[in-house]
């Protein structure tokens, strides 16, 4: 049966089709729909699906699973790996009994605002395998292949996808439900297997490792996944032209390829480590210049070298170590015609107009992300920078630290709060480091509610031990909301629920903390008071201003009071519209018949922030019935 | 029948339902499909795009000079399209205006109606002109916008019109009626813009 699934939902439904028994992850971007794909299922899947509170926590809940012996799947992005690598790197050495999958997502071309990092360099260094996907029908397939070869070395197996495979959607034929015998959960006590007492334990299981990465090798050399993909796959053609690719390069290649009709080799690599050394030995006796096409960094291309120096052959290579490609960015079709052409020495003609292009991209309207409407940030933000300002500060000696998540969004105009973004819960830490460093104004960090349970909690505990002066400002929206609205701990259920809340205040009391407050951002009045309190406090302070994600209580049906603008008393000033750029007001600009004006239209939330700004009092609330 | 057909817009015109809808219409008449979707900050009034793939395709990315189609929900946005419309190709242009904040304080830096036009007379694409969110307010249905336009993609993309009804009808929870004119008002439009 085909069905039209991206990337991710692919993953998912492949990892239902391989009678997968615990899942686990942390959301991000663009690793996130593979668990949200099964939440919507949650009632018809008789398994356990969870979001966990970071991704080294939810590898260990599907690590766990796996020594029991049962089939887990962890999802994460590239930043989650870096987070999850601790145990990841540990655990491998012990391998398991059961199947362990660890999918991750890189982002080559950031579409979401983070590090263009290669996760496939952590498969060398954590002796794991790693299939790397090419197409949305390998998402499905490839779960079941990783399961199966995990099961079969007896070890995790990474699955890496990028932006581009896990966002598009595509027909995907899916197979069959795998019928796996029921397995009671089991974990025998071994010592020299399970824990890493003594460097002879260590370097046997590193050995172990070792072996379990070879015999990955050996299964995926004949391996043929259920819709007939070969993982590890070359095609030789007569003329002395090839190209060497891995990953989400595979659908542009072809595309090119077609278009100016060329026939030259291919070797396929789909399993990214252990690298398929016989395979690439064997190509490079075929040809005498070949390309290679992978986004990020030059990992297959240095190998490729590396092999054809060992082989004493003598190929030219292009790629990124010869300048011809860029390790940054996404491979358009354009790049790879550009990277053909070098191969073959001659000009693929197509049209172009670059004068006309560059008319029309002057015409663009640049569309700088904000807050969305109503979106309790907004006032956080507002009340911060109100507050700097009522304590005499300039806004540019006021150091405040960002963090990741949609409260990263303080960063723009008109606010541009935010000073740094680094990694989930950076912010409190690096503030305490400015603090050393001899910063003497306050120092204020803002953190969203998932990204404090995720990594903020150790660096408040620091403060509190080592007493650092400092401001924490937890904007709780009670969601992890940039991702898509997932659940955290301190999602208030509204609905029968099987997990329990743990409240973000009790934390910080239970750290030590001595100050806390709780602020409502939609009053800004109070907020401002409280926040400029907190920056006055000595030692550690944290201000939680609680007000839950504006989209999500839209989608509750919470109904708030809208605002409006009194026409006669509003002088067009556009204050307002400067400090809050909210997306319900309109600007009505002078015309001969009347003057300039505000509009504030139906898609007004009703935070009312707008009223605090407003220097003639025109804004106003619409009362019930009016 | 079109191939590639690039959809565009902003946060909250429904952009991404369009490219769902087609794309399931292709499935239900038995072609490959690609479906590229760049979402990420639409909520936050970011630009929105999707990119449908019809046929014997590999890559999910239209190809420079390619698209058979271009549709911007929001009038400006097309000229983010204008590397990938085809000569001869068709823009199907909605006059529907999304201002940001550095707009909205200084309007005249919103590109003229004209200008966007000739950029793509220049690309040698024909152009079709219409106010989606008049027609979809007229039929008493605002948020069919989307559907509106709709209409006038599948008349300029060959689409069959009975196929692409029955995918309304399993696509859209309500209201169906009206969508089902809001797509007939869409559809008659682009027909007589281009007949």
């Amino acid at each position: 049966m085909k069905k039209l699934l991206t990337g991710n939902e692919a993953i998912a439904e492949g990892a239902i089709a391989a009678g997968v028994d615990v899942v686990a992850g942390y959301p991000g971007t663009p690793s996130t729909e593979v668990i949200l794909t099964l939440m919507a299922k949650k009632q018809e899947l008789d398994f356990h699906i969870e979001w966990s509170v970071n991704e080294k926590v939810a590898f260990e809940v599907a690590a766990g699973a796996a020594w029991a012996g049962k089939r887990a799947l962890v999802t994460m992005k590239m930043a989650g790996l870096n987070v999850a690598s601790d145990s990841i790197a540990n655990f491998s050495y012990s391998g398991c009994n059961g199947g362990l999958v660890i999918f991750v997502a890189d982002d080559p071309g950031v579409h979401a605002g983070m590090a263009e990092q290669d996760s496939r360099y952590y498969a060398k260094s954590m002796i794991i395998p790693m299939l790397d996907l090419a197409s949305q029908q390998e998402c499905w397939d490839y779960v079941k292949a990783a399961f199966d070869i995990s099961e079969r070395i007896k070890g995790p197996v990474l699955l890496r996808s990028t932006t581009d495979i896990a966002h598009t959607a595509s027909d995907v034929e899916i197979g069959k439900k795998e019928k796996i015998a029921k397995r009671e959960a089991y974990f025998e006590q071994d010592i020299a297997k399970y824990t890493k007492a003594g460097a002879a334990i260590c370097m046997t299981q590193h050995r172990d490792a070792l072996e379990r990465l070879a015999e990955s090798l050996k299964i995926v050399d004949s391996y043929l996944t259920e819709s007939g993909i070969k993982i590890n796959e070359s095609h030789l053609s007569p003329n002395r032209y090839g190209v060497i690719y891995g990953g989400a390069v595979e659908g542009t290649l072809r595309e090119v390829l077609r278009r100016f009709n060329l026939e030259i080799s291919w070797l396929k690599i789909g399993l990214i480590h252990p690298l398929p050394e016989e395979k690439i030995k064997e190509f490079l006796t075929n040809v005498d210049r070949v390309l290679i096409l992978e986004e990020l960094e030059p990992l297959i291309e240095t190998e490729v070298m590396r092999i054809a120096f060992q082989i004493n052959k003598k190929v030219d290579i292009i790629g990124k170590l010869d300048k011809t490609f860029s390790v940054s960015g996404n491979y358009s079709f354009i790049d790879i015609k550009k990277g053909l052409e070098s191969l073959l020495n001659k000009k693929l003609e197509a049209a172009d107009n670059p004068e006309i292009l560059e008319d029309a991209k002057k015409l663009q309207v640049k569309r700088p992300i904000s807050f969305c409407t109503g979106c309790p940030h907004r006032g956080t933000y507002y009340a911060l920078n109100k507050a700097i300002k009522n304590l005499k500060y300039k806004k540019n000696e006021i150091i405040i630290t960002g963090d990741i998540g949609c409260t990263i969004l303080g960063m723009n105009k008109p606010f541009e709060s935010c000073w740094t973004e680094v990694a989930m819960g950076a912010s409190i830490g690096l503030a305490q480091g400015f603090k050393w460093a001899g910063i003497e104004k306050p120092v204020i960090a803002t953190i969203g509610d998932s990204t404090f349970f995720h990594a903020g909690i150790p660096p408040l505990i620091n403060a509190v031990y080592q007493k650092v002066p400092l401001v924490v400002i937890i904007l709780d929206n009670g969601w992890t909301a940039m991702t898509g609205f997932e659940e955290n701990p301190g999602t208030t259920y509204f609905k029968e629920s099987p997990t329990q809340r743990v409240d973000i205040v009790e934390v910080c009391k239970g750290c030590g903390v001595d100050k806390i407050d709780i602020i409502d951002p939609y009053q800004s009045e109070e907020s401002i008071r409280v926040i400029e309190e907190a920056i006055k406090y000595p030692g550690v302070s944290v201000v939680v201003s609680r007000r839950e994600c504006a989209l999500q209580a839209n989608r509750r049906k919470v109904v708030l009071d809208k605002f409006r603008v009194d026409f006669d008393k509003c002088t067009g000033c556009r204050i307002c519209l400067n400090q809050l750029a909210c997306q319900a007001m309109v600007f009505h600009p002078k015309t001969e018949n009347r003057k300039a004006y505000m509009e504030i239209t139906a898609e007004c939330f009703g935070c009312g922030l707008c009223q605090y700004t407003c220097p003639t009092g025109a804004i106003e609330v619409i009362k019930d019935g009016e | 029948m079109a191939n590639n057909l690039y959809l565009t817009g902003v946060g909250g015109q429904g952009v991404i339902r369009l490219g769902q809808i087609i794309a399931a219409y292709a499935m239900e008449e038995g072609q490959k499909v690609k479906l590229f979707k760049q979402v990420g900050m639409a909520q936050r009034g970011g630009p929105v795009h999707c990119e449908i793939r019809i046929g014997e395709v590999f890559g999910s990315r239209i190809p420079p000079y390619s698209a058979d189609v271009v549709a911007a929900m929001e009038i400006s946005e097309a000229l983010k399209a204008a590397e990938f419309i085809r000569p001869g190709g068709t823009v199907i242009l909605n006059e529907s205006k999304v201002y940001p904040i550095d707009i909205m304080i200084k309007p005249e830096m919103y590109p003229a109606l004209s200008e966007i036009e000739e950029i793509f007379h220049r690309l040698q694409a024909k152009i079709i002109k219409l106010d989606a969110a008049a027609i979809a307010e007229q039929l008493g249905l605002p948020i069919a916008e989307n559907i509106v336009l709709l209409g006038a993609i599948s008349f300029v993309s060959s689409f069959n019109r009975e196929q692409m009804i029955k995918v309304l009808k399993n696509n859209i929870p309500r209201q169906i009626e009206k969508n089902i004119e809001a797509f007939s008002a869409g559809y008659k439009v682009a027909e007589g813009m281009l007949l």
